[in-house]
């Protein structure tokens, strides 16, 4: 019975500190800070990546943790709660925050569009043989989003927008990217709007880009930046200049080494050596598109996203 | 042996027809990969490290969860199955939480511990378990014979020597049969947790695999998976023969 109870009381002290591990206060002089940051694995983050293997973050004397959430919508919060120090997160998702007063601040950009018209990293499709062939005839129809109230509906609208058609009237669908292509083929959804590697797959199964709404929204638009909370920046702003330092070198260095960046993403992905070499990387600036964030958050302000502007300079660094 | 041999060849009868149903386009292939494929991404994923630290990381998370679940709810149970009026008065409380599936909690945990911790998914597998042991230990410590109980009581034996020799052997099978049921339970929510969450183990790499269109590497997980689940079974099963060795249950050479 004893060993049994020594058992039990192994297991209690092993929950014990993973409930309460925290890293919000400053390292011990001499030692790394313990930095957090909560990703998706998808390719936008391939950046944060490189750099932690490149050594960009432990020259600076952080200890990089990178956490990849399922979606996106959980890091925000986790960010604002300081469970995470820093996160990765859509304009859109942050620009909403932002005018809800959740206290975010941007601290370094995340990746933007290619800024070239059909060779973009995301693309609004349909099935080869779809009647569709611009934007305009998407007004009545049914678009695939994998989140709706976000960053795809004003971007979709974008497209429409431009080509003439009326943005209004285009209906969303809420569906995850991996369940898109199977939709489109069988009929689902009328048309998708897909990020890599699903431009692949709809490519592999014969659909057809009919706009890079990234592109139409705005010039090389900012499509998701890394932020971190007011909390963390006005408490700890020596570790937000070297986390942001850091950043910046990666993403430098990530936009002047794709291959290493194709590379690098198989390695918190699953997507196949085949796909990484056809598929279209986005760019990776170190400065926010100062521009396009705000042309974004008027296009979610007129589209009812938010339901009070969003202060954009006070969101940006 | 018979029973062995007609299990492999059902098995192998099904994985035929999965390897068949895509290549004669039942189903596209793009969705649902031939078995062969599905096999050869298995082989592939066994030489990433990625994929032996996932497995590591769902036995922790299933193992930890379920040691906390069976010895909470076999010391719980027995505490309140021993006592009558502890028994009534949390009887109702009971049935008020068993019920709450784990995967709702997974707004609070999130807001409590985080997305992507272990902790958060630990919370889900050990609420989902423990009401699996307590409510079979409560059942095991009430089917103790009234004759059996006053003999004991005739023969003065202590708190300690009751439980011990009357409450325990009774109970053990009910304990057996609660630790296989919170098995199940505890890798079924070990996975979701992770897939939902993001904590890491293999329910993250399903979803990692998903989000990067790897068809045939999700499908490999989660055959890895079931295969995790097949191999507790079994050895939760072989727990209890040896464990209830004496028990007429598992005695069949003595005609009942």
């Amino acid at each position: 019975m004893r060993r049994h109870l020594a058992v039990l009381m192994a297991a209690v002290a092993l929950l014990g500190p993973t409930a309460c591990g925290n890293s919000n206060e400053p390292a011990a002089p001499g030692q790394p800070d313990n930095v957090t940051v909560g990703v998706i694995p998808i390719l936008d983050v391939a950046p944060i990546y490189l750099g932690k293997q490149k050594g960009f973050f432990s020259k600076r004397n952080i200890n990089l943790e990178l956490a990849p959430a399922q979606g996106g919508a959980a890091i925000v919060p986790a960010v604002v709660r300081r469970q995470y120090q820093f996160g990765f997160s859509n304009v859109v998702s942050l620009l909403i925050a932002q005018s809800n007063g959740a206290p975010v601040k941007v601290v370094c950009n995340g990746n933007n569009s290619t800024g070239v018209d059909g060779q973009d990293f995301a693309a609004l499709m349909v099935k080869g043989d779809s009647p569709i062939t611009s934007p305009a005839q998407l007004a009545g129809k049914k678009v695939a989003a994998n989140t709706l109230k976000n960053i795809v509906e004003p971007v979709v609208r974008a497209s429409v927008r431009k080509a003439g058609g009326d943005p209004k009237t285009v209906e969303f669908v809420e569906l995850a990217f991996p369940l898109q292509p199977a939709a489109l083929q069988a009929g689902q959804v009328d048309a998708v709007f897909v990020v890599e590697p699903f431009q692949q797959a709809v490519l592999a199964q014969g659909g057809r880009k009919i706009a890079s709404s990234y592109v139409d929204a705005a010039p090389n638009l900012t499509v998701a930046t890394y932020f971190t909370s007011q909390e963390t920046l006005t408490g700890r702003p020596d570790l937000v200049r070297r986390f942001t330092e850091a950043m910046k070198e990666s993403l430098a260095y990530a936009d002047t080494h794709p291959d290493e960046a194709r590379e690098i993403i198989g390695t918190y992905t699953q997507i196949g050596a085949d796909v990484r070499a056809k598929m279209t990387l986005p760019k990776w600036p170190a400065d926010v598109n100062r521009q396009a964030v705000q042309a974004l958050a008027d296009a979610a302000l007129g589209d009812g996203l938010l339901t009070k502007p969003a202060d954009v300079d006070a969101l940006l660094p | 042996m018979r029973r062995l041999l007609l299990g492999l060849v059902g098995l192998l009868g099904f994985g035929v027809l999965l390897d068949l149903a895509p290549r004669l386009g039942l189903v596209s292939e793009r969705y649902l990969p031939p078995a062969g494929r599905i096999l050869a991404a298995l082989v592939e994923q066994a030489d990433r490290t990625a994929f032996w630290n996932a497995v590591r990381d769902t036995l922790i998370t299933w193992g930890l969860g379920l040691g906390i679940a069976c010895a909470a709810g076999i010391v719980v149970g027995v505490v309140i199955g021993a006592v009558p009026v502890l028994r009534e008065m949390t009887a109702s409380t009971i049935e008020f939480l068993r019920p709450i599936p784990s995967v709702a909690l997974i707004p609070l945990v999130t807001i409590l511990y985080g997305p992507t911790t272990i902790t958060s998914t630990l919370v889900l597998v050990v609420y989902a378990s423990f009401w699996q042991v307590l409510i079979q230990v409560l059942h095991g410590v009430a089917d103790v014979d009234p004759v059996a109980r006053d003999t004991a009581r005739a023969y003065r034996l202590d708190t300690w020597a009751r439980v011990r020799y009357l409450v325990w052997p009774t109970a053990l099978p009910y304990v057996a049969t609660g630790i296989r049921l919170a098995t199940s339970v505890a890798l079924i929510l070990a996975v979701t947790g992770e897939m939902i969450l993001g904590s890491p183990g293999l329910g993250n790499s399903i979803g990692v695999a998903q989000a990067s269109n790897a068809v045939p590497q999700m499908y490999a997980l989660v055959l890895v998976v079931g295969l995790l689940g097949v191999t507790a079974n079994l050895l939760t099963r072989a727990g209890e023969r040896w464990a209830l060795a004496w028990h007429p249950s598992v005695r069949n050479e003595v005609p009942a």
